[in-house]
């Protein structure tokens, strides 16, 4: 089989996980650290309405960032992010399956499912399963939902993250993640390397401290009075800025290690609302 | 095997569980059932050697051989009326006997009598149901498996069922005989096996047996470091987990780019152990540019594995020289305004603070042991500086590096060696085969951090310090601080250095000073009492402990002396003067003793008594100041044992003339105490025999 480049490697998962029900869903447009952020992820793992979907989601961790200088971390990379309620049984087999469906030998390279607590403090989210790694290096989140914005689950989902770049990696067989193949010969470093630099001495350098503790004041201000208006959808990407503006800051090293768990409540117990807010009875449906 | 006796299989298939978890998971559930068998009167083979081996890590077998099909049966007495009135005065039934035989579905006949602390009664011998093996054991599977303890579980589908991780299958055999089980969604396997020809499948499969396992990793291990001319050693912690990573394991040797081995031991050690659990290899005690890998199943395409492995830890490791770099641009200071956000414990203000009451109290220890100079400038330039690597990247990749990063960068911030060592010490020992500081300056900062949590600890909760409950691992810190000072033989009284900690917390502290140093004295007794070991005659402990303050060398020193001479004629007659003035004074309850009064000494016995005590005293204590216990019991017992013999035979202590009677008690609790309050309180031991 061809090496896959890595455009070709998220047609292929689109693929593989449509023939298995899911929705393909688009990226969200707002900065976000993970794919469990999406609303696709976050609302509807909630209840107990069946759904299967999957997207790519554009991650940002700004303390990542090492000026593309490192062959595995970034600061900016790219999540695929598959979420199925209820849970199959077969979930396991199907995920391996995938890894086939790429091309991956998992007969000739060790697949490893290693224990991996998994739990978002901001989303008020928990869940047990693994990091998959793939002859050590770690491919993929594995998780059972137990837990999505404080509230223990009615149906449990299986949320799996593949980390696109590093099955590219492993798939194209180049240890660094800027001389990936991106496609038709375009390398990942032509399009991202540039702003990897540029992100890494914003984030650590340049970010202006005081607008960031400001926008942190007014998100978290915004989304709560939308809470209260019942204006779900507008409210929740408020936390979420209010959530990337705190890792904004945590780059910077403007949160101290005392104040840090007070900024992650604070998104906490918005996104709990959001949660309380999302499951609440909705009377304009019903009269519509 | 007894006729009709057969073996008991229990097979748990599961999704991967995590690795820590595998054995506890099937010695909990094993117990269970050889619990349960007990209760219920199942017979079974005890031998756990062959049920407590097989597991991995997504199969649990408990297996229990030679199990009886049949519960024993047992006979139950059913208890009915007294003789006197069952029988009238022929010796016929009378309608009670009748109406109570007729009850149990028996004849008068068959019933017996029975002598009870009330008199005779009518009893029935009643056989009790025996129930099938097989019947118990479809009942009481669903409940063992949902009984094992696990510390996190979960859910995964809509049954509500919770375990560790996801179970797929499960299996139980009886004999041939597969037992149909219903637990969760859970998909049971039926086959018609025998419980042992199945393991012979299962073996051929994978190598399910755990002890197997690691010995061959461990084998394998060793090989690859003999082939590389390396130090035969395996990380046993790293072994362990590894054992319940792989089911079939395979091994080869990876190397990676020597200028990683610029970065600290202990670092590159972390990094191979937590990304992709390999095992270093060291040469000559130093490590070497290579790693052994231990992988899961056969066909692997060993070539291309190897070279992944080896790009991955490369990429790791650069990741650790961007934090070592990082960290080393700034100066390692124990005063870093962010040590100030930084919290040790909600109630228990910063590191910061941590930091300046670890100076105090190291610097509190020096004067304590007579130690000035340097070294003590050392331990507390190394107490001011001891928690502040809790700031750095590194410490924060891989928490377990604490103190050892401090090491590091303190040293590369141009701090003493000494100062250096000290701090990358202070966490020692971590458990209880844990290695000790090997520095002064070391020992004296881990007994100062020890010291100032269990402080901190135990005077932020109730007070409270149970046994099994310790999240903030007051054991730990204690039995930790005990051994460092045993070892050292420093020679400390913990009564003001426990005041000093308390101190040092200003009012941070729930419990009022005197009452929490009392309690984290007893406390700390009790830890050394556990530190003795297997002492007899067990009071022993007791006794060396009961007397004197809390000096742990001091401890440990009486109680060599005591077990040196425990045996021996004159330490018999010493712990029975001890005995028996201490049993006078437990018989004068709370009355207030004061001094004795010559002028009220009577009797010659009495007077015998007090002359001898006169003379020896001063002997015998600075026989006691000079450690020399075996000489010190010798003559206490020389001195008082003929005299009180005679006193006890010819005095009446407890005389009804008070005044006479208190200066008698006033003699016993002085001669009582000389020994018992600085030796051993031998009063605590079982019945004393001295021979002739």
């Amino acid at each position: 089989m061809k090496k896959l480049s890595f455009v070709e490697v998220v047609a292929r998962l689109n693929e593989f996980w449509a023939r298995q029900g899911c929705i393909i869903m688009q990226p969200l447009d707002t900065e976000v650290g993970a794919g469990t952020f999406h609303p696709a992820t976050f609302f509807k793992s909630l209840g107990h309405e069946p759904w299967r979907a999957a997207y790519v989601q554009p991650s940002r961790r700004p303390t990542d960032g090492r000026y593309a200088d490192n062959p595995l971390r970034m600061q900016f990379y790219y999540q695929y992010q598959v979420l199925v309620k209820p849970t199959p049984s077969n979930i396991k087999k199907l995920y391996l399956e995938s890894l086939k469906y790429l091309g991956i030998d998992t007969k000739t390279h060790e697949v490893r499912f290693v224990e991996d607590d998994w739990e978002s403090p901001t989303l008020g989210a928990s869940g047990l399963g693994w990091e998959v790694w793939l002859d050590s290096l770690e491919i993929t989140q594995f998780t059972y939902f137990q837990q999505i914005g404080g509230k223990e689950l009615d149906k449990i989902s299986c949320e799996i993250t593949y980390g696109l770049e590093r099955i590219c990696m492993f798939i194209q067989n180049r240890f660094n993640v800027f001389d990936l193949e991106w496609q038709d010969g375009l390398k990942y470093g032509d399009i991202y390397r540039q702003q990897e630099i540029e992100y890494s001495k914003y984030n650590f350098d340049e970010a202006n401290i005081d607008m960031y503790l400001k926008m942190f004041e007014s998100f978290e201000q915004e989304a709560a009075n939308l809470i209260n208006k019942g204006l779900l959808y507008p409210a929740y990407s408020f936390v979420l800025r209010a959530s990337h503006a705190f890792n904004v800051l945590d780059a910077r090293g403007a949160v101290s290690q005392g104040e840090r768990p007070r900024y992650i409540g604070r998104i906490r117990s918005l996104s709990k609302r959001c949660a309380e807010l999302y499951l609440a009875p909705k009377p304009d449906k019903e009269e519509a | 095997m007894k006729k009709g006796f057969k073996d008991f299989l229990l097979e748990i298939n599961t999704e991967e569980l995590p690795a820590g978890c595998v054995m506890p998971a099937l010695e909990s559930l094993y117990n269970a059932f050889i619990g349960q068998f007990t209760a219920l009167g199942i017979d079974f083979d005890p031998d756990v050697s062959a049920g407590l081996r097989m597991a991995t890590k997504n199969t649990l077998v408990c297996y229990i051989k030679d199990v009886s099909p049949t519960q024993r049966t047992a006979l139950k007495e059913v208890l009915g009326p007294p003789k006197r009135i069952a029988f009238d005065e022929k010796g016929n039934p009378t309608k009670q006997a009748v109406g109570f035989a007729k009850n149990q579905g028996v004849d008068v006949s068959e019933l017996k009598f029975k002598q009870t602390p009330k008199g005779e009664y009518l009893v029935f011998e009643k056989q009790e149901a025996s129930r099938a093996t097989k019947d118990i054991l479809r009942e009481i599977i669903p409940v063992m498996i949902k009984g094992i303890s696990f510390a996190k579980t979960m859910r995964w589908d809509d049954s509500g069922l919770r375990f560790a991780r996801p179970i797929e299958s499960v299996l139980a055999l009886f004999g041939n005989e597969s037992i149909s089980v219903s637990v969760g969604n859970v998909a049971q396997k039926k086959i018609t096996v025998t419980p042992e020809r199945y393991l012979k499948t299962l073996k051929r499969s994978c190598l399910i047996d755990a002890s197997e396992r690691k010995i061959k990793i461990r084998k394998m291990i060793l090989d690859a470091a003999k082939k590389n001319g390396a130090d035969p050693k395996a990380d046993e912690k790293l072994l362990e987990e590894v054992t319940f990573m792989v089911n079939l394991p395979e091994a080869f040797t990876g190397s990676f780019n020597k200028e990683f081995l610029d970065l600290p031991e202990e670092v590159l050690r972390a990094s191979m152990a937590k990304h992709q659990r390999v095992f270093p290899v060291m040469k000559r005690g130093m490590l070497i540019n290579k790693f052994v890998a231990i992988i899961d199943g056969k066909g692997r395409d060993e070539n291309k594995v190897k070279r992944n492995y080896e790009n991955i830890l490369e990429a790791k490791l650069k990741d650790s020289l961007f934090f070592y770099e990082e960290d080393t641009k700034k100066v390692f200071s124990g005063n870093a305004p962010q040590l100030k956000d930084l919290i040790f414990q909600k109630d228990l203000g910063n590191m910061f603070e941590k930091n300046q009451r670890l100076k105090e109290l190291s610097g509190f220890i020096c004067d304590s042991l007579g130690i000035s100079g340097s070294l003590k400038s050392d331990a507390q330039r190394a107490g001011e500086l001891s928690k502040s690597d809790l700031l750095t990247h590194m410490v924060g990749e891989f928490p377990s590096l604490q103190g050892i990063m401090g090491r590091e960068y303190a040293l590369k911030s141009g701090e003493k060696k000494e100062v250096s060592e000290a701090i990358g010490e202070h966490y020692l020992p971590q458990g209880i085969d844990d290695a000790l500081p090997k520095s002064i300056a070391g020992a004296i900062l881990a007994i100062s951090d020890k010291i100032d949590n269990v402080a901190g600890f135990v005077g932020m909760s109730s007070g409270k310090l149970s046994g099994s409950f310790d999240p903030f691992g007051i054991r730990r810190n204690a039995l930790g601080l005990i051994r460092i000072i045993k070892d050292r033989s420093f020679r400390i009284e913990l009564g003001p250095l426990i005041k000093k900690a308390i101190g040092l917390y200003g009012g941070k502290l729930k419990i009022g000073p005197s009452e929490l140093k009392k309690t984290i004295i007893d406390y700390i007794k009790d830890r050394i009492g556990f530190l003795m070991g297997n002492v007899r005659p067990l009071e022993l402990k007791e006794a060396v402990l009961g007397a004197g303050g809390c000096d742990i060398s001091d401890i440990f020193k009486r109680l060599d002396a005591v077990l040196s001479m425990k045996d021996s004629e004159y330490f018999l007659r010493a712990a029975k003067v001890v005995e028996r003035t201490g049993n006078i004074l437990k018989g004068a309850g709370k009355e207030k003793i004061g001094e004795v009064n010559k002028d009220l000494l009577r009797d010659d016995p009495e007077r015998a008594v007090w002359d001898a005590y006169l003379k020896s005293k001063d002997e015998i204590k600075d026989l006691i100041d000079k450690e020399e216990y075996s000489d010190a019991t010798r003559k206490y017992a020389e001195t008082f044992y003929e005299a009180l013999h005679e006193f006890f035979d010819k005095v009446l202590v407890n005389t009804e003339d008070r005044p006479l009677r208190m200066n008698r008690l006033a003699m016993m609790k002085a001669v009582n105490s000389l020994y018992a309050e600085r030796v051993a309180d031998l009063a605590r031991l079982p019945q004393i025999v001295v021979k002739g």
